[in-house]
């Protein structure tokens, strides 16, 4: 049996409207139609009253989820698209993710963010928004890069009772496949080490782990063995590897799908500058998507986030400092 | 018509800009290629900025007196389409500006004037620095740790960016190391090192010149306890900077510091080192007063118990290197110092005299002066030298 990265979010959705009764699902076209992504397939039928349409309001999906929390509940919303999460920001930010702190009552609400760019999908459908979410106190921020982690930490953000901002890759959703689920995780906020070497740390997430995997293998024909590590969570940051990993390589790049100003990159790299400066032999750098909106065409989409080829000659450039 | 821009050229490797000084020719003149049209001035030499091309010039956007970087349009020449065609322009496009719309005003006035660029671009490191020269955070601090300099890597080759040391060379270069014979250098040496180390950082010359000794040496054997020829050398370079103690400043910043007493120390050998006593005030004492105190400082430093106030804050230091048999060397001035003054081994010598007509015996010694060149030049450390060759050539006055 082969599982795709979409089944693993179902499996994990399915696995959590059955081990718990307060689990709902919340979405445009989640019940019948099941997701745009099919992500909810025949949930609707297997747990009837659970898997509820929503109208077209990310507002009202995200402040309902927040009135349902109060009460006890604990939802999974999809939103259809990240880029449209943004219609449901105030409620995110100003509400989910004060509420515990204003009223010492949890509010454990997944938000399901389809995110990442796919080809020809545009500055509407391509958005990588982690960033934004992972500004705010209050909020977690998940950003799984294998079948496993998607299936794994799905399940922990349902069991949080915090509000987690989930987000999926969609171009991973049919390409990442595994044989079977696991059975066992690291815990949240805890980084992994996808791919051990000496000589650079290659910082990703998402998607941009499968890349600078593909690259580590570039690299290695060139006889430079890679170190890549995989935030898994992007909030909380798992600083203690990330610093562990560069005293081993004293060489750092960090790759991130999202525009360059601000963002994860960049607090990776304050992060080892402040607390590891005298493990560096060489100036970090970050690989970031260019700061344009997302192109349609995908000649240009190409261009504009960062790929194999453009992760292997940055991380060239380091090697050769 | 084409315009084609006047240019401000690169007039040597190290220079970012110019200054306008003059113009040669005005607006509306007709101009030949390589005419001179503007005398520029640079930090180094006033030179010319000649015309690119045949033509008329319509105006300079440069004003008089400001400063322009290397490649800042000066002004404008109109010329033939031929003339552009020669130097490679596309003459069928459209030229801007040629109609007298305002495309070329930010040439004109202080508008035009564009910052000064960095000469060197591009590199993470300076393209000539190889070696130890960059040294990354890691390596700073692996070395902090082993308690190493700078100067410990000269041995290393860099196999990183313009030959910079990576910490890989140098992990690679300390296991090199332990499959050697190793022993622990002294404190002493350790100090010494460390002094050497630092006084490098600057740029040392050495003058020197012969001086005759006999007179010293017949002085000598009047006087009970013996003064040492270094101390004669001593008290000659203390008279001398009593008279003129700017050479013995020390350059920090842009201001000189001139010393405050004459303080002047001396080399003596120590068991794996050098240690310098200081005779306080060695213009203010004669010579008979001052070798008792020399030769009581030079046992104490041999058995190293030389007293605090024996120690450092000296203007200058005088070594013996003739005591080695050494007819010339270039010690090194300690490193708040500006000057050491050497005497050589003194040999027999045929000089030349000019009233008898013929050669005559003399007891020659080598004087050298080592100093900072970033304070005095060959000229003022050659007039020192000579005026202490002059005093140790009267031994009765010192």
């Amino acid at each position: 049996m082969s599982l795709t990265y979409l089944d693993a979010i179902r499996e994990a959705q399915a696995h959590a409207l059955r081990d718990d009764p307060r689990v709902f699902i919340y979405g445009q076209d989640v019940g019948a139609f099941g997701g745009a992504f099919k992500a909810t397939r025949n949930l609707a039928q297997e747990f009837p009253g659970r898997v509820l349409d929503a109208p077209i309001s990310e507002d009202a999906i995200v402040g309902l989820a927040v009135g349902a929390a109060i009460e006890g509940l604990r939802p999974i919303l999809e939103m259809q698209f990240a880029d449209f999460c943004s219609v449901g920001f105030n409620q995110i930010v100003n509400q989910a993710a004060t509420l515990f702190w204003r009223t010492n009552v949890p509010c454990p609400i997944t938000i399901r963010l389809p995110f990442g760019g796919t080809s020809g999908a545009g500055p509407f459908h391509s958005q990588t928004p982690e960033t934004i979410y992972a500004h705010y106190p209050g909020l977690i921020v998940l950003t799984p890069a294998t079948v496993e982690d998607a299936y794994a930490m799905l399940l922990e953000a349902v069991a949080i009772d915090d509000p987690v901002i989930f987000c999926e890759h969609k171009l991973l959703y049919r390409h990442l496949k595994a044989e079977k689920l696991p059975t066992e995780a690291l815990p949240i906020g805890k980084a992994r080490i996808a791919r051990e070497g000496r000589d650079l740390t290659i910082v990703a997430y998402s998607a941009m782990v499968q890349d600078a995997l593909e690259a580590a293998v570039e690299l290695a024909a060139e006889g430079w063995q890679i170190e890549i590590v995989d935030l898994r969570s992007v909030k909380p940051l798992d600083t203690d590897t990330v610093i562990a990993s560069v005293a081993r390589t004293g060489k750092l790049l960090c790759v991130g799908e999202a525009w360059p100003w601000g963002g994860v990159t960049a607090e990776v790299i304050a992060r080892v500058m402040s607390e590891g400066f005298g493990l560096l032999d060489a100036p970090p750098q970050r690989l970031n998507a260019k700061d344009t909106p997302v192109p349609f065409h995908p000649n240009l989409w190409a261009a504009h986030r960062p790929t194999v080829r453009a992760i292997a000659a940055a991380a060239r450039k380091i090697l050769r400092h | 018509m084409p315009q084609i821009h006047i240019i401000m050229p690169q007039l040597g490797e190290s220079i970012a800009e110019a200054r306008i000084v003059q113009f040669l020719v005005k607006p509306g003149d007709q101009v030949e290629a390589d005419q001179d049209l503007i005398e520029v001035e640079t930090d180094k030499a006033t030179t010319t900025v000649a015309s690119p091309c045949k033509g008329r010039l319509e105006f300079f956007s440069a004003q008089l007196n400001e400063s322009y970087a290397v490649d800042t349009s000066l002004g404008l020449i109109e010329a033939s389409p031929e003339e552009a065609a020669r130097l490679g322009m596309d003459v069928t496009a459209p030229q801007k500006g040629s109609e007298g719309d305002s495309s070329f005003s930010t040439y004109k006035g202080n508008g035009g004037k564009s910052r000064v660029l960095p000469t060197v671009r591009g590199l993470p490191v300076p393209a000539n620095a190889a070696g130890a020269s960059y040294l990354s955070p890691r390596l700073k601090a692996r070395m902090d740790e082993l308690g190493l300099h700078a100067a410990d890597l000269a041995g290393v080759a860099g196999s990183g960016a313009a030959g910079r040391v990576t910490v890989e060379d140098f992990e690679k270069y300390i296991a090199s190391l332990e499959k050697q014979k190793m022993s622990g250098a002294s404190s002493m040496r350790v100090a010494v090192a460390d002094a050497m180390r630092r006084s490098w950082t600057r740029p040392l010359a050495t003058v020197g010149l012969p001086v005759a000794l006999d007179a010293v040496l017949a002085h000598r054997k009047t006087c009970e306890p013996k003064p040492g020829p270094a101390l004669y050398a001593l008290r000659a370079l203390a008279l001398a900077l009593a008279e003129n103690s700017a050479p013995a400043g020390r350059l920090v910043g842009s201001k000189i510091v001139h010393p405050s007493a004459i303080d002047v120390g001396f080399a003596v050998e120590a068991d794996d080192g050098v240690l310098v006593p200081v005779l306080r005030g060695a213009d203010k004492k004669p010579l008979k007063d001052l070798t008792a105190r020399y030769n009581e400082l030079v046992e104490l430093a041999r058995q190293r118990k030389l007293p605090p106030d024996a120690t450092g804050g000296s203007v200058a230091t005088v070594t013996n290197f003739g005591t080695f048999g050494l007819v010339w060397a270039t010690p090194i001035p300690l490193p708040e110092q500006t000057l050491v003054l050497g005497l050589g081994a003194g040999r027999k010598m045929p000089w030349w005299d000019e009233a008898k007509g013929q050669f005559v015996p003399v007891m020659e010694a080598y004087l050298t002066l080592s100093f900072d060149h970033r304070v005095l030049d060959g000229g003022a450390a050659g007039r020192l030298l000579q005026r202490i060759a002059q005093l140790i050539s009267q031994p009765d006055s010192l």
